[in-house]
């Protein structure tokens, strides 16, 4: 689902319950309002039906054993376990397929904090998704080097490419650290440069087909391009 | 733990000298200097500075950059500038940049004549903005909590609501979501923010963002004025600024005392104000008539009470703890000299033997509440103050997190603090005797357990903190613990006792005790009476025919429910203060005067750490209500017995002069901040225990080999079966031990107050997973609670905290209460 | 010229630990472990190596500065390369990740700290791989050990992973991300020497840094002095990217002219095109033009040109760009980066987005340069930490030397709008592509 398509269904969701202690009067969208918020939640109010959401208990919070497992050996790496929560949402996010508030309950089970807390950091940070997406995720770098040979029109196709499939979530990213292969993208963690528009259809095909995406493009077999880098 | 100390060190801010303690941060030791910096996300009381707003930006000599002030401690001879061009600059552009995404909406602000960030503009900003796009603008306000609107748009992202989620409540329920521009206050997937002390956001918010659902738009700033007072809905005693429009409380807002509240209220003093305004209190004078309370005057009502001249003798008087000392002292003066009845109490628990009591409350024994956040160690034993006293959890949260105290926690439920402790030790209900002989035993020796070691080694300052609810068993032992630690030599060190009710340590000062008099005086044998419980029984017996019962009511706050029902239907004449109709009131009194609110009271109270404290007129009384004092004193004129008090002034001028340690008090010296007893010479008056307490550890209680293993020693008087250890079911499949406790949510006063409807306690059965597992039960379904017969709802609530082969019930509730059983094993059971 | 971290960086197989080896790999390690803490400290202050991370201060004395005795002591690796127009650390750890451990264990041992962490930035998957990897083979070979090759130094390593945030690659964002929480930079003091990860003193050091120091030990201090211009020593990594023939990392002397490596090793601009500015040390750096290509590339004659070395990342902008292009690039990046928590910072950047769109549709007047260059200096020296500096100053200095220009392109964009050209432009909604679809009213 497009951003665009998920805000849409947010908005035609019904209005959470209000508990009738909540005596301001029920507010319909002033106009100017009605175009809702460009940044999401901001024009969200809690749901009063809902029980505060305390530290969840892992004897009444069910948490898939292999999910746990690596998120207890997380907390086990660290002098204090708060360190493991990245990793632990990292974890969390290949299990569901993003940070859903179920997915984040139960890492704050197992890590025995508020949901909350990992709300707040996964939401800080770009790779931590907290709206659904599908399972490959394509981040096009648009930042100013790749942007300087050509990202934006790369984007573009890549939107077109990709509009089709569910699965394929694509994203404008911030610089990726591999200006040498401007313009590029991050192809489920695989790097792959530089790109032409042409190759956003064979990104798709690749990733559907369940292949190596442009095996000649990818960074991993690149050489350095300093002239006397050259191993003997 | 030593407390710091700092030396006087001299500054020079603008060219002024300025003299401020070393290490405080300079926008605090500016403030001393008379110089004001401006901030917004700076707050003393949140603990560390962040740095966020860059508004307090000044000019430091010898350092390049400007420097935020809030984080930037003094030292001597530092020179700072706060009007430079420079320092006017950054202000300006703060201003500017605040404003970018800020609306100028303050005249429909429910904040403005009253916000930072208005102030600031006008006195720090540069008057104009170069800001010419679209403002953002969202959906507002939006519900936060039942009790927090939310306005999005006017957030600042000041870090103030979530530090005080994350840092102080430590609730962890209000966060950030989301990153720069995009950043707002959220919570977890649109769960409300409730949590017991979840109004302080409101007043920490600089600007109109978070809103009180109940004060919205009911005041602009200068429609009102302030009272002072103090909040008697538990014994923490917070002190409380009450906003006052046309004689009605609008609002309850912190007024800080860093000796007793730190500047925190919890949700139920900052809310249950509702309750001073609604149909639903009792505001005139009340008779029984054919079965029905019906209003009548006052001189109706008078001349009904006036006839427990009848019962002389046979009158027995309960206070609760919204009393003031002085009506505690009137009423028991006009009990034991008027009615020729000896029969009062205040207590909610069992009679605790004077000895004993007075060993408890001797002054160089007590701790006071700074002493929680500064002790090496803090015992949490038999109460959690999150329910009980709620200040009291924040104190000691503090000191776990910012001092390194390491707190221990024996409790038989979890207690909130259970996260924070070094140490938990899990005891069976009514094992708590047993633990405290078994941890004295422990101390004798040089082993013993962690917890032992800890209160041993981990350094000489340690702070008991228990609850009356521990019972009267256990206070032995708890006093040898006391004595082995040493805690009555040090200062920094002590117990601290939350009563069972509000000024259930000022009532029992004041004489309201069947075996004590005022002060702890002994009491001639004649005069010496019984106590809650034994009032109870006596009625049965017919040697009890009247009750007087002066804001409180047994049947909802004492145990043993359904004896009290029997006891007030077959007393013949019930007189109560009352300003809710709880169950006992509305069936059984006959007689009902309107009671004061503590917005409306004129007296004192004492604080569970020994501190009188000072409650002032803020509103009016409304409709029919007489100050309680005075309606004491007018019946006793009545009853053939002029107590001699025409103001409560002389009422409290009695009372110093009733009570040794109180001497040389006086109302002007208590204005404020009170006056804590203890610390005054004049406390050498407190009587000494008298006969010694009894030998520790040979007392009735035998030692037990683990701590919290079973014990014969049942709290509540009778003889019980060996309570089992917290994971050993009991026998039979249904059958678990009870355990009780009081939630902070179970009060009349919650019950009538609109906005804290979502809190009403309700009766929660709560299970260990072991046991609901075992019984085939599952979270939120219903099951029927069940001993002798008697049998309440409860709905299952199942923690893995619980100990298995024990269930939890609530009391103080309005319908199915736990104080409906009377013994420690019960069934759990599909209804 | 010398190679030293890319001397043979290609070999197949470097990134294994028996290559490594065979090329005299932990030799240096080996070596430090005879000599005392001091003489490896000793040699690093000799060698002058100045942190590869941004900020250039000295490697030795800010190990110098943590406090001696015994207590615990963190380092911790700034792999969380987030530059715009860097990469060269992703190259180092790619194919030698070994040399980067090596240098972790001797930088520990000079400190006297047993712990110690690589924070890398999450979108770094293969190369996270890799270096876990090579972290578990030094683990296997004693090289990160209780007992290190029968000494009596331990040092544990634990890679973390982050998960896509700029202000990470702050030290102390980069600290708070590491405990766990938002990657929130840390007000300044205390520095992280004396209060960093876990409220402990913490050594914090750039990959390219740590993995020289094996380098340094090998060759003496004073050898690796020699190389490089006297306040500038030794080699250093540099990424040129945009508008060049080669793209790519290349390893210099500190001191040749900036012209050198864009033209000779870079190959200079794409045919037919002229560089029109280049940034020197990142997009954090105030820009230059086409008439500083001949300054000398090193940390101070950067700095007198009134940029800075920064993360040694060389971004070429040719004249096929308008500059309004590159400013707003930059501007939505670091709107979009800004962790939020300081005001300037957060508003600033956002506010500087919506006055460069509104250039580009038409509303602006060269009264907005004025006010746009203002805000700019209202950001600079007022924030918590350096990002809203990093946006400030090379906005303000695109500004300052191409007003001519932002000139004429309001004039066209105010034409064109008159016109009717871009009678759809909506001024709301541009803050962040990343926020969503523009509104539809």
């Amino acid at each position: 689902m497009s951003r665009a398509s998920r805000a849409a269904a947010r908005a035609a969701q019904p209005a959470p319950a209000q508990s009738s202690d909540w005596d301001t009067p029920r507010l319909a969208p002033v106009p100017r309002f009605g175009h809702g918020s460009r940044v999401p939640g901001w024009d969200d109010a809690v749901d009063l039906t809902k029980d505060p959401a305390v530290v969840p208990d892992l004897a009444t919070t069910p948490v898939p054993d292999g999910l746990r497992k690596k998120i207890e050996e997380a907390m086990a790496r660290y002098p204090d376990f708060h360190s493991a929560s990245i990793p632990a949402l990292h974890a969390a996010q290949e299990v569901h397929g993003w940070c859903s508030p179920e997915a984040i309950e139960q890492v704050a089970a197992v890590m025995h904090l508020t949901p909350a807390y990992l709300t707040s950091v996964a939401t800080f940070y770009d790779m931590l998704v907290t709206t659904p997406k599908g399972h490959n995720d394509v981040f096009v770098c648009t930042n100013i080097s790749c942007s300087l040979r050509g990202a934006d029109a790369l984007y573009e196709a890549m939107l077109v490419a990709a509009e089709d499939d569910d699965d394929i979530t694509v994203r404008s990213f911030e610089c990726l650290g591999a200006c040498d292969i401007a313009p590029m993208a991050s192809v489920n963690g695989d790097y792959v440069g530089p790109l032409e528009t042409a190759d956003a259809k064979q990104i798709v095909e690749d990733l559907q087909a369940g292949r190596a995406v442009l095996p000649g493009k990818q960074l991993s077999r690149r050489p350095s391009a300093d002239p006397q880098a050259r191993g003997q | 733990m030593p407390r710091p100390e700092s030396k006087i060190i001299q500054l020079t801010i603008d060219g002024r000298e300025v003299r401020a303690p070393e290490g405080e941060m300079l926008v605090e030791a500016a403030r001393l200097g008379d110089i004001e910096i401006p901030y917004f996300c700076f707050e003393r009381k949140l603990g560390k500075p962040v740095g966020a707003c860059r508004m307090c930006l000044v000019e430091i000599e010898g350092i390049p950059k400007l420097q935020t002030s809030c984080s930037t401690p003094v030292k001597d001879g530092m020179v700072v500038h706060t009007q430079t061009q420079r320092v006017r600059g950054a202000q300006n552009a703060i201003v500017e940049f605040l404003l970018v995404n800020h609306p100028l909406d303050c005249p429909v602000c429910d904040k403005g004549g009253e916000c930072p960030l208005q102030d600031i503009t006008f006195g720090w900003g540069a008057g104009r903005s170069r800001f010419i796009e679209p403002k953002r603008h969202f959906v507002k306000p939006l519900a936060l909590s039942p009790l927090v609107a939310i306005d999005r748009e006017r957030c600042i992202l000041c870090y103030r609501c979530v530090r005080f989620s994350q840092e102080i409540a430590e609730d962890y329920q209000l966060i950030f979501a989301e990153r720069g521009a995009h950043t707002f206050v959220a919570t977890h997937d649109g769960h409300p923010y409730v949590a017991p002390f979840s109004g302080n956001i409101i007043e920490l918010c600089p600007v109109g963002a978070l809103t009180s659902q109940p004060y919205r738009f009911r005041a602009r700033p200068w429609d009102i004025e302030g009272g002072a007072g103090v909040c008697t809905l538990c014994p923490a005693q917070c002190n409380v600024s009450f906003t006052v429009r046309d004689e009605k409380v609008m609002r309850v807002l912190a007024r800080e005392h860093p000796e007793v509240d730190d500047g925190w209220l919890c949700d139920k003093g900052r809310f249950a104000y509702q309750a001073m305004h609604v149909d639903e209190r009792i505001t005139a004078p009340m008779v029984r008539e054919g079965g029905e309370l019906r209003e009548a005057s006052w001189e109706e009502a008078l001349d009904r009470a006036a006839g427990l001249a009848g019962h002389r003798g046979r009158v027995g008087a309960l206070v609760g703890g919204g009393a003031s000392n002085e009506e505690g002292f009137l009423l028991a003066r006009l009990m034991r000299e008027g009615l020729a009845s000896v029969d009062i109490d205040s207590r909610v628990g069992d009679a605790v033997a004077p000895v004993l009591a007075r060993a408890a409350a001797a002054p160089a024994l007590q701790a006071t509440v700074p002493d929680l956040e500064f002790a090496h160690t803090v015992l949490v034993v038999g109460c959690d103050p999150q329910e009980d006293a709620p200040i009291l959890d924040l104190r000691i949260r503090k000191g776990v997190r910012r001092h390194g105290t390491k707190l221990a926690v024996a409790t038989a439920r979890p207690s909130a603090l259970d996260p924070n402790a070094a140490v938990t030790v899990r005891l069976a209900p009514g094992g708590e005797a047993a633990f405290l002989a078994g941890l004295a035993e422990e101390l004798r020796g040089d082993g013993g357990g962690e917890l032992a070691q800890l209160l041993r080694d981990g350094g000489k300052d340690v702070v008991i903190v228990w609850g009356e609810r521990l019972g009267a068993a256990a206070l032995p032992h708890l006093l040898s613990v006391a004595d082995l630690l040493g805690l009555g030599a040090r200062e920094g060190a002590g117990l601290l006792e939350i009563p069972g009710s509000a000024n259930g340590r000022g009532l029992r000062e004041a004489g309201v005790l069947a075996d004590s008099g005022p002060g702890y005086s002994a009491l001639a044998a004649e005069l010496e009476g019984r106590s809650s419980s034994q009032m109870a029984a006596a009625t049965a017996e017919g040697e009890l025919t009247a009750f007087y019962l002066f804001e409180t009511d047994p049947v909802r706050d004492l145990p043993d429910r359904s004896r009290w029902e029997r006891a007030l239907a077959d007393a013949s004449l019930v007189v109560a203060h009352a300003s809710v109709l709880t169950e006992g009131i509305r069936e059984h009194a006959d007689v009902v005067f309107p009671a004061e609110s503590y917005a409306e009271k004129e007296g004192t109270v004492v604080h569970p750490d020994g501190r009188v404290q000072r409650l002032r007129i803020a509103v009016a009384h409304p409709d029919e209500v007489r100050a309680g004092w005075s309606v004491i004193a007018e019946l006793a004129r009545r009853l053939g017995h002029d107590l001699g008090v025409s103001t409560s002034p002389e009422a409290f001028a009695q009372l110093v002069q009733a009570v040794p340690f109180y001497a040389g008090l006086t109302l002007e010296g208590l204005a404020g901040r009170g006056a804590r007893w203890p610390a005054r010479a004049e406390a050498s008056a407190f009587p000494a225990p008298g006969a010694p307490a009894p030998a520790p550890g040979r007392a009735a209680v035998p030692p037990p080999g683990p701590v919290a293993g079973p014990t014969t020693e049942d709290p509540r008087g009778a003889t019980a079966p060996a309570p089992p250890s917290p994971s050993a079911p009991p026998s039979g499949s249904g059958t678990l031990r009870l355990g009780v406790h009081r939630p902070l949510w179970a009060s009349p006063n919650v019950e009538i107050s609109p906005a804290l409807k979502y809190a009403i306690a309700r009766q929660h059965a709560e299970l260990s997973p072991a046991d609901a597992q075992r019984l085939g039960l599952t979270a939120g379904e219903t099951v029927e609670v069940a001993s002798n017969g008697t049998a309440v709802k409860a709905t299952v609530a199942v923690h893995s905290g619980i100990p298995a082969g024990t269930v939890f019930l609530a009391d103080g509730l309005a319908e199915d209460s736990a104080n409906v059983f009377t013994g420690f094993e019960v069934e759990v059971r599909k209804p | 010229m010398k190679k030293i971290l890319f001397d043979r960086i290609d070999e197949p197989g470097l990134n294994t630990l028996p290559v490594y080896e065979r090329r005299g790999g932990y030799g240096a390690l080996r070596k430090a472990l005879k000599m005392t803490r001091e003489q490896v400290l000793d040699e690093l202050l000799t060698s002058g190596i100045r942190g590869r991370g941004g900020a250039g201060f000295q490697m030795g004395k800010k190990i110098s500065f943590l406090p001696k005795g015994d207590m615990d002591k963190y380092l911790v690796c700034n792999a969380d390369e987030s530059e715009p127009g860097t990469f060269k650390d992703r190259e180092l750890m790619q194919k030698s990740p070994h040399m980067l451990i090596e240098g972790i264990v001797i930088a520990a041992y000079a400190g006297g700290i047993d712990r110690s962490f690589i924070y890398i930035r999450g979108e770094y998957k293969q190369q996270a791989d890799i270096l876990e990897a090579a972290i578990e083979e030094a683990r296997a070979a004693g090289y990160i050990a209780e007992g290190i090759l029968g000494s009596d130094y331990s040092l544990s390593l634990v890679l973390h992973r982050g998960a896509g945030a700029y202000i990470c690659g702050e030290e102390t964002g980069l600290l708070d991300s590491l405990e766990g929480k938002r990657g929130n930079p840390r007000l300044k003091p205390p520095f992280p020497a004396v209060e960093g990860l876990y409220e402990s003193p913490t050594l914090i050091n750039n990959v390219e840094t740590l993995a020289t120091v094996p380098h340094i030990i090998s060759m003496g201090g004073a050898e690796y002095a020699k190389i490089g211009t006297e306040t500038s020593t030794g080699t250093k990594l540099v990424s040129v990217s945009g508008d060049v023939k080669r793209p790519g990392n290349y390893e210099i002397e500190l001191g040749i002219p900036s012209r050198e490596i864009i033209y000779g090793l870079a190959g200079g601009p794409l045919d037919g095109r002229e560089i029109k500015l280049w940034f020197p040390g990142g997009s954090s750096a105030p820009v230059l033009t086409a008439e500083d290509l001949d300054i000398p590339y090193d940390f101070d004659s950067l700095a007198k040109a009134g940029s800075m070395l920064g993360s040694g990342a060389i971004i070429v902008v040719d004249d096929s760009h308008p500059v309004l292009e590159v400013a707003t690039k930059l501007a939505k990046f670091y709107a979009h980066e800004s962790c939020g928590k300081c005001v300037p910072c957060r508003e600033g950047t956002n506010w500087t987005v919506k006055m460069l769109a509104r250039i580009d549709s038409g509303e602006a007047t060269p009264m907005d340069l004025d006010i746009m260059a203002s805000v700019q200096e209202q950001i600079i020296g007022n924030c918590l930490c350096v990002l809203g500096d990093a946006m400030a100053m090379p906005i303000g200095s695109m500004i300052e030397k191409y007003r001519p220009e932002l000139e004429a392109h309001i004039e066209a964009a105010r034409e064109r709008a008159m016109s009717g050209a871009l009678a759809d432009v909506v001024a709301l909604g541009v803050a962040d592509e990343h926020a969503g679809p523009m509104p539809v009213h």
